[in-house]
């Protein structure tokens, strides 16, 4: 399978839809889906890895959008802060985010919840050490860790 | 082009018709990054993270077999204890989600600190070509320059060997735990029959054994003389920058406190 030119037949499937649309054989899904398809949740800021605001799921583990080219996508499920939702019920995370003041600007926010929810669907009961693993690559600039990692630790307990 | 080959054998012909025309792609977290902060774009990818069994990890006669794609989350569970320490030390969880062995050992940057821990273990390096077929390398023989490799362009790196019945250790100083690259890192390994690698990383144009400190611990054992005087000689070996994460003189010395701390680790614990 190969390109014609540098553009890509991407098929995958993102927060539950099926894309089939022509892609750049070097566009980021991270930008791939926010201006393309405008899930602007999804936020960047280092674009190389280190502050893990673009953090989405693909195939149920913790990526950072930025580093992965889209035609890697191919036959992937991606899932986006936008895919947690259900119509206006929010997940457990997003709720005990907002519970606990667990964001001041917000912008880390998405990628801390997507990372959150990776960790938790591996392990819903992580030890000390798995959590800070699990969520070590995600920054946050200005509320300080506590509320945050007071909002995962209540998710987990209600974790299903 | 963008080549997302399904077979491995596939990879290899493309790899060996386009050669170092073609950019060989796994998590990316190296080359989207220069795609990110660069004009720098290939004009051809070769994604290799379609393949089948492209992170296999399996077990086989007394060898651990990491499939090129094998990603540093797998190697952080392997109870290989240095490499699994140095695999959960890079990135967050989402580079170790998708970087891989291969990648660390494709740009060969003196402070990769999975190549560090292949290094204090013996590992072997498997390079394949489409027609000349697979050799295998000493990992000792791999690098050959500051980010070079004897990989050549027609060639991709198909998997890594190692031992399993190694005792290692291993430690990075580094400002914080992890998102982060080395001021320096050390894996040591004693194989055994006795066998000693010290392995440092950051203190040389590439991932360097301090072979002469090596030597003292395999002729006079772990005692407290030969920890100091391997210490001390692993200062002289080492050849470190100053640059903007720290000075040559702060790395010469603690790779010195890494010789005596590591060495007597492998001398109390009997395992890992």
């Amino acid at each position: 399978m190969h390109t014609n030119g540098t553009s890509w037949r991407l098929q995958c499937t993102i927060n539950g839809q099926p894309i089939d649309t022509e892609v750049e054989q070097d566009e980021t899904l991270l930008f791939f889906l926010r201006d393309r398809l405008g899930l602007t949740g999804t936020k960047g800021s280092c674009l190389e890895g280190e502050c893990g605001s673009c953090t989405v799921i693909v195939d149920g583990q913790a990526v950072n959008s930025c580093l992965v080219l889209c035609p890697q996508m191919q036959g992937r499920t991606v899932e986006t802060i936008e895919g947690l939702a259900n119509g206006d019920k929010l997940h457990v995370l997003q709720e005990k985010f907002l519970a606990s003041g667990a964001a001041q600007c917000g912008y880390c926010t998405p990628g801390l919840i997507m990372a959150a929810k990776a960790l938790l669907d591996e392990n819903p009961n992580p030890s000390e050490q798995q959590f800070f693993e699990g969520m070590e690559g995600n920054i946050c600039r200005c509320t300080g860790y506590a509320a945050i990692c007071e909002a995962i630790r209540s998710a987990a307990r209600e974790w299903k | 082009m963008f080549f997302q080959p399904r077979h491995v054998d596939e990879a290899l012909e493309i790899r060996g018709r386009m050669g170092s025309d073609v950019t060989p792609l796994g998590g990316g977290t190296d080359i989207v990054v220069t795609i990110n902060k660069t004009s720098m774009r290939p004009k051809h990818f070769l994604d290799l993270t379609h393949l089948p069994d492209y992170t296999h990890v399996v077990r086989d006669n007394g060898n651990w077999v990491l499939s090129a794609g094998a990603t540093f989350s797998q190697l952080g569970k392997l109870p290989m204890k240095a490499l699994a320490a140095a695999a959960m030390t890079v990135g967050g969880a989402a580079i170790r989600n998708t970087g891989t062995i291969a990648g660390n050992l494709g740009t060969a940057s003196p402070a990769g600190d999975g190549c560090v821990a292949l290094m204090a273990i013996d590992a072997e390096v498997e390079l394949t070509h489409a027609t000349r077929g697979r050799r295998t390398i000493p990992i000792h023989e791999y690098f050959t320059g500051f980010r070079r490799t004897a990989l050549l362009a027609d060639e991709l790196i198909t998997g890594v060997r190692l031992r399993t019945d190694w005792r290692t250790a291993w430690y990075k100083i580094g400002k914080r735990g992890s998102i982060n690259i080395s001021l320096v890192c050390a894996a040591f390994g004693m194989s055994p029959e006795g066998g000693v690698r010290m392995a440092y990383g950051c203190v040389a144009p590439i991932v360097m054994r301090t072979r002469l400190a090596e030597e003292i611990i395999e002729k006079d054992g772990l005692t407290d003389a030969a920890i100091e005087a391997a210490a001390q000689s692993v200062m002289k070996e080492v050849a470190p920058i100053d640059d903007h994460r720290a000075s040559a003189n702060y790395r010469r010395a603690m790779c010195g406190v890494l010789a005596r701390r590591l060495l007597r680790e492998l001398r109390i614990k009997n395992t890992g």
